[in-house]
């Protein structure tokens, strides 16, 4: 198994009461409340814990969320890009520009094929469905959202391969009728990564045979989401991929002992108790997140009683089908966290432990990407994290030997 | 090849398009164009509008239960299929009625045929561009909280505007269906073209246009600037209401509109 850490540089600073108050801490908070000396500071140490991963021999993979506290990266090629230059071993896992919503896919693959050969062929390329408050930052329509996706993946991938001068593109969204890329990028071929979620969108993906991603989304959906990829994959008569092609992302707090992993680890919850919060009109309420018998539920103001834990769908994008879901999402403890498989805290041995037994009980996967800091975690417990990660847990992922499983295994 | 059906019929095929239709009354065609959600079968706009008129009222595709194939997605699209139901009606000539997003629609279709018209009524329409760059003239519904949108829609939110709690869940799906279907067809340009304005001097027939005085989606004032650019428009304020007084006053709508007609 590899690992990834990734930090999406999120802006933890805006004083309580303003966060309150407003509905939407994405799409809509205004940036005066962010400080660039202080969003400075937090590109330095970020950066800096990088670099720190690349001397550990972590690979680093890089976000892309716009206009939130949850993130300052809202261009995902220009960390790519200082990466790729700061870097000398990692791999680089673009986990992505948000492509659907880019109105040039062409300027994406220039920006990607720079990155590559500027790290001498380190860059791998994921990319992210998206949704929520994303639709109203980029202007993007999100009920054909999709179609625009897959459309760009193409266009993306011919460019980066196509070494025989220009060739036009006039498809249904995109048009360019002279696509012809400089730099060469240094790998004539790129691992594509895919994060999306939906059991449809899985099929697909598993019938491109991309490294299906799963964000924080616990023992049972992403059973579900992997046996859906390998089923579109039989389905369509192709043959059985290994557990290198599923990645699963998680909080992850290593420490000393159980207890500073755990204390550290509670830390990243800010991830879902803070940056989430989402004004219904960007959130539950955005045409096109759920089929229409789902969706005009949302717009009940007292909703139906929900049993069972919360809906960890789309969690990482701040959507929820229900008020009720969205608010058992963010008063998740800890221990919650641990139980659902979305946090794995503690000491070595137990981050160990508990990565293998998610892996054991989902039938496998073989990238962990990780989401190791956030909130308040400070840039001293971020780098012991790594350090730890690197030297106590890494050896050991690495030594889970990739496997194939036969479907039935898979289920 | 449009197949009309007997009343009551309440499905009408245009194409490869299947369309929920009401069809009420009896005299002149006038075919009414809704906004961001289809009127009910019972609705008393519809109904008031029946005593003197037939009054065709489709849901456009994607809407309510009508269908829209996967390659339905524009403007143009539906432009070009009301132009065909239109000329599919046994009619020389009809009424156009179109409110909010459907007066838009009513807008276009005018600019682009009004020989196949004999009136025009244009009810808070969408569908231009009058401010300036950085000046929106119509409130972005899909990007404004829903309780900002809800209270700048009604003359008085309190009691017109829709009980989310109280609908069925077979109500809540279409209603949800609606604003899919508003997005694809309107997010951008959001809810205008910017074309139209220039044709809109095309449209040759007496054209009504009628506007809610607490209108805070697209303002009285944005109706008479659009009501300009049409030749001879008349233009009225429809008192205590606000982007829907097809809903919230239909009586004072139905009676500017018949008295418009002539009866």
């Amino acid at each position: 198994m590899d690992a990834w850490w990734m930090c999406e540089v999120p802006y933890p600073h805006v004083p309580k009461d303003v966060l309150d108050a407003a509905d939407s801490v994405r799409a809509s908070l205004p940036n005066r409340w962010c400080d660039p000396r202080v969003a400075a500071g937090l590109f330095d140490e970020v950066i800096d814990e990088y670099l720190l991963c690349d001397e550990m021999g972590l690979n680093i993979g890089a976000t892309e969320h716009h206009a939130g506290i949850n993130s300052l990266l809202g261009a995902n090629p220009m960390l790519v890009s200082i990466l790729a230059r700061q870097t000398r071993k990692a791999r680089i896992l673009s986990l992505g520009t948000l492509i659907s919503l880019r109105r040039e896919p062409v300027r994406i693959a220039e920006e990607y094929a720079t990155a590559d050969v500027i790290s001498r062929g380190r860059l791998e390329l994921g990319f992210v469905k998206s949704g929520g408050t994303e639709m109203a930052s980029a202007n993007a329509n999100p009920v054909n959202n999709i179609e625009r996706y897959w459309e760009a993946i193409d266009l993306i991938g011919k460019a980066l391969t196509h070494q025989d001068g220009a060739f036009s593109w006039e498809g249904k969204h995109f048009t360019h009728r002279h696509v012809n890329i400089w730099p060469r990028p240094w790998q004539e071929r790129f691992r594509m990564w895919a994060a999306t979620g939906d059991p449809h969108t899985a099929a697909e993906v598993g019938r491109r045979g991309m490294v299906h991603t799963l964000v924080l989304r616990g023992h049972e959906g992403t059973r579900r989401a992997y046996a859906a990829y390998r089923t579109a994959r039989a389905e369509a008569g192709l043959a059985p991929v290994s557990t290198d092609n599923f990645a699963y992302s998680a909080f992850v707090s290593v420490g000393d002992t159980d207890e500073e992993g755990v204390r550290v680890g509670e830390k990243l919850l800010w991830f879902l108790n803070t940056s989430l919060k989402s004004a219904p009109q960007y959130a539950q309420l955005l045409p096109g997140t759920a089929p229409p018998h789902i969706a005009g539920q949302a717009w009940r103001t007292r909703p139906k009683p929900q049993s069972g834990g919360p809906n960890l769908v789309n969690a990482e994008k701040g959507v929820a089908t229900a008020q009720e879901n969205a608010l058992k999402l963010m008063s998740t403890t800890v221990e919650q966290a641990m139980a659902q498989g979305i946090m794995f805290a503690g000491n070595p041995d137990s981050v160990y432990a508990q990565i293998k037994k998610f892996h054991d009980d989902v039938g496998g996967f073989g990238h962990l990407t990780i989401i190791g800091r956030t909130g308040f975690m400070t840039h001293a417990e971020s780098e012991k994290n790594i350090r730890l990660l690197g030297k106590e847990v890494l050896p050991r992922l690495k030594a889970i030997a990739p496997m194939t499983p036969t479907l039935e295994q898979a289920a | 090849m449009t197949e009309t059906l007997a009343p009551p019929a309440d499905r009408i095929r245009v194409r490869d398009v299947d369309l929920e239709v009401v069809r009420q009354g009896t005299g002149r065609t006038l075919l009414f164009l809704h906004g961001f959600h289809p009127l009910a079968p019972d609705a008393r706009f519809l109904e008031l509008l029946s005593r003197r008129a037939t009054v065709l009222a489709p849901s456009h595709p994607g809407f309510g239960t009508s269908s829209r194939p996967a390659d339905f997605e524009t403007l143009y699209d539906l432009v070009h299929l009301y132009r065909e139901l239109i000329d599919g009606l046994g009619d020389d000539k009809i009424t156009l009625v179109g409110a909010s997003f459907g007066g838009w629609l009513a807008a276009e279709i005018a600019a682009a045929c009004s020989h196949r018209l004999d009136r025009l009524v244009l009810i808070d329409a969408l569908g231009l561009k009058l401010g300036d760059r950085e000046t929106p003239d119509i409130l972005d519904i899909f990007n404004t909280h829903p309780d900002t949108v809800r209270r700048r829609s009604w003359h008085d939110p309190d009691h017109e505007a829709p009980d989310f709690d109280a609908m069925s869940d077979d109500a809540l799906t279409r209603h949800a269906r609606d604003w899919d279907a508003l997005s694809l067809y309107g997010w951008e340009p959001y809810m205008y073209n910017p074309r139209l304005k220039r044709w809109l001097g095309r449209i040759a027939l007496p054209t009504l246009v009628l506007w809610g005085a607490a209108d805070g989606v697209v303002t009285p004032d944005y109706g008479r600037r659009y009501a300009g650019f049409i030749p001879g428009a008349r233009f009225a304020l429809v008192d205590r209401a606000g982007h829907h007084p097809e809903r919230e006053r239909p009586d004072a709508l139905a009676d500017h509109i018949l008295d418009f007609l002539g009866h």
